[in-house]
């Protein structure tokens, strides 16, 4: 019961010199930190070092930010191609930490951390916090998974540099979610927009919303619509606020937006964006849609040189009316790849048809996924067709093969999935491309 | 023994009536039809006059089918006969999965059909106590 009308909003700043600099000043240090970040990666990833020499570029010819035009770019493709460690720029005995997120196939996308990344990741995070208002007074529930995805630790290293106290409940068991909320005194959340609303449908039902004290719900980690926002700002009477970032440039506190909503804040004196043209790479004007690129300025671990993140914005330079002059990346329109995000978690076509591979010529290569949204969560179906190899007369044959369907297909995508067996020839057939994914969410 | 074609099919509007239509057109005559079913998916099982040509102008239609084997026992349509032969498999300690029944249109004795795991002692069991079983000639 403490959400804030705009115009009674006091806003809070975390670092006004930085988020608040000139253009110039930024371009300045941007350029800086870009000489920088290109000269280790030139002499400590193999990688980097042929890339660059295949186009012919040395570090000494990145003088600005300017330049940045002259790097190569660096794809999911190459961080599968160099596993797990192969984009280092510092010694393994430097590394403090790793995450990871799904690849496109079996393998993880790793994430290593020197000690300063966790500390920029924090740091980040809680220029975040404070943007939803948030200060070391507040009590943060964190029900983000921990592990391995970076929305549970993003959100604890946020708390950690903001000094608020953090409460790490991990996903799940929303029954306890609420009696720590309520019990704690937790006066903000973080979570997926999905289980937000789920939560807060739960907090109303059990009748429980005037006895939490929460004020700001910062959700990210899947896209999410203004509608969904709004519902879930009505229920609890808070301010929610859109989080972005993505683990192979450091996790959640990329980006995100202020009470003004009037797109999501890069920290680009940490993360420089680029928005492209996806067929041409030109660089599309303020308010053009195109793919979203990140180079890494800071990062000490595995810096990424013009990291195509394959989502679709658009970037507006313009300063902000909350006094931040950091520039704002629009809600996503899409992606360029076929690419879902499923309750939070990475899922691509090709996860599912490795999956199936794997089990041994069991089933046919025919697949389709159907995303829906259920009662405000996300749910996986797909569908695989029954050859004869198969086919049994009897049910429960039928029955054991689609739930182990089901367990390979959860195992690595590390979501549950219902199977759906149907007749041989029933998935469409397409010619080029097939399509793999259907998704009914209204996003 | 008697053949058996399983034909998978999704539980929508006409899915079972695309088998029928594909046998028609075969001119496979259907003796004995039973189905089970799933809220998703279901499986008819099909005793037909020629379970070859039925299986071939199915696959071709793109069905998944299967043949098994099963049993056919002709019983007389009187009270008990059901319970009797099912006392000799029992007896036999025979597992039956599943149990259907159809009658041969002239003699018009109900003739069940099962299946099980063990072919030879059912049909060890049930021909000495002089039950009378089906072959595929006689469909």
């Amino acid at each position: 019961m403490a959400g804030v009308a705009l115009e009674n909003w006091v806003e809070r700043i975390r670092d006004p010199k930085i988020e608040c600099m000139s253009r110039d000043e930024m371009a300045d240090l941007q350029s800086k930190r870009l000489v920088d970040v290109v000269k280790r990666v030139y002499e400590n990833v193999d990688f980097y070092r042929k890339k660059m020499q295949q186009r012919g570029v040395e570090p000494g010819d990145i003088k600005s930010i300017e330049d940045i035009e002259k790097l190569p770019f660096t794809t999911k493709e190459d961080l599968k191609n160099n596993y797990p460690f192969g984009l280092l720029a510092i010694p393994m005995k430097d590394v403090v930490r790793v995450q990871g997120t799904s690849g496109t196939t079996g393998k993880l996308t790793i994430a290593p951390y020197s000690q300063k990344d966790v500390e920029v990741w924090g740091e980040c995070v809680a220029r975040g916090l404070t943007m939803a208002g948030l200060t070391n007074e507040d009590i943060i529930h964190v029900c983000y998974g921990y592990g391995l995805f970076t929305g549970g630790m993003g959100l604890d290293y946020g708390a950690k540099a903001l000094g608020a106290t953090a409460i790490p409940m991990s996903a799940g068991n929303t029954k306890r979610q609420m009696m720590c909320m309520e019990d704690l005194g937790a006066t903000a959340f973080a979570c997926t927009p999905s289980y937000a609303l789920y939560l807060a449908e739960s907090i109303q039902e059990a009748g429980l919303v005037d006895h939490m004290k929460i004020k700001a719900g910062i959700h990210g980690a899947e896209p999410w619509t203004e509608e969904m926002r709004k519902k879930i700002e009505s229920i609890l009477h808070i301010n929610c606020f859109d989080i972005y970032g993505l683990c192979e440039i450091t996790g959640p506190g990329v980006a995100q937006d202020c009470i003004h909503k009037a797109g999501l804040h890069v920290h680009a004196d940490y993360f420089y964006p680029e928005v492209l043209n996806p067929a041409t790479h030109e660089k599309c004007a303020d308010g053009e849609t195109g793919e979203l690129v990140f180079t890494t300025l800071a990062k000490e671990a595995m810096p990424l040189l013009r990291y195509r993140t394959k989502d679709l914005t658009s970037i507006d330079h313009s300063p902000c009316e909350c006094g931040r002059t950091l520039p704002r990346i629009s809600k996503f329109t899409g992606r360029t790849d076929d690419m879902k995000v499923i309750r939070g978690v990475n899922v691509f076509p090709t996860q599912v048809e490795t999956a199936l591979l794997s089990m041994g010529g069991v089933v046919a290569p025919h697949y389709m996924m159907i995303v829906d949204r259920e009662d405000n969560m996300d749910v996986l179906t797909v569908m695989v067709e029954v050859d004869e190899r198969v086919f049994s007369d009897e049910i429960r044959k039928l029955d054991a093969l689609r739930n182990k369907i089901g367990a390979v297909l959860k195992q690595a995508l590390g979501i549950s999935v219902r199977v759906k067996l149907v007749e041989p020839k029933s998935i469409q057939r397409s010619e080029g491309k097939a399509v793999r994914v259907i998704d009914n969410r209204k996003l | 023994m008697i053949r058996q074609i399983s034909v998978f099919v999704e539980n929508q509007p006409g899915s079972m009536m695309n088998v029928t239509s594909v046998l028609t057109e075969a001119h496979v005559n259907i003796r004995a039809i039973s189905t089970f079913d799933t809220p998703e998916f279901g499986i008819m099982r099909l005793i037909v006059d020629n379970p070859v040509r039925a299986k071939e102008a199915l696959t071709e239609k793109g069905f998944v089918t299967r043949v098994s084997e099963v049993i056919g026992a002709e019983l007389k349509d009187e009270k008990g006969n059901l319970n009797q032969m099912l006392a000799i498999l029992a007896d036999g300690k025979i597992n039956v999965n599943y149990i259907y029944s159809f009658v041969i249109r002239e003699g018009k004795a109900p003739v069940m059909v099962f299946s099980t795991d063990n072919y030879e002692k059912a049909e060890k069991v049930l021909r000495a106590a002089d039950v009378k079983l089906v072959e595929e000639e006689e469909l």
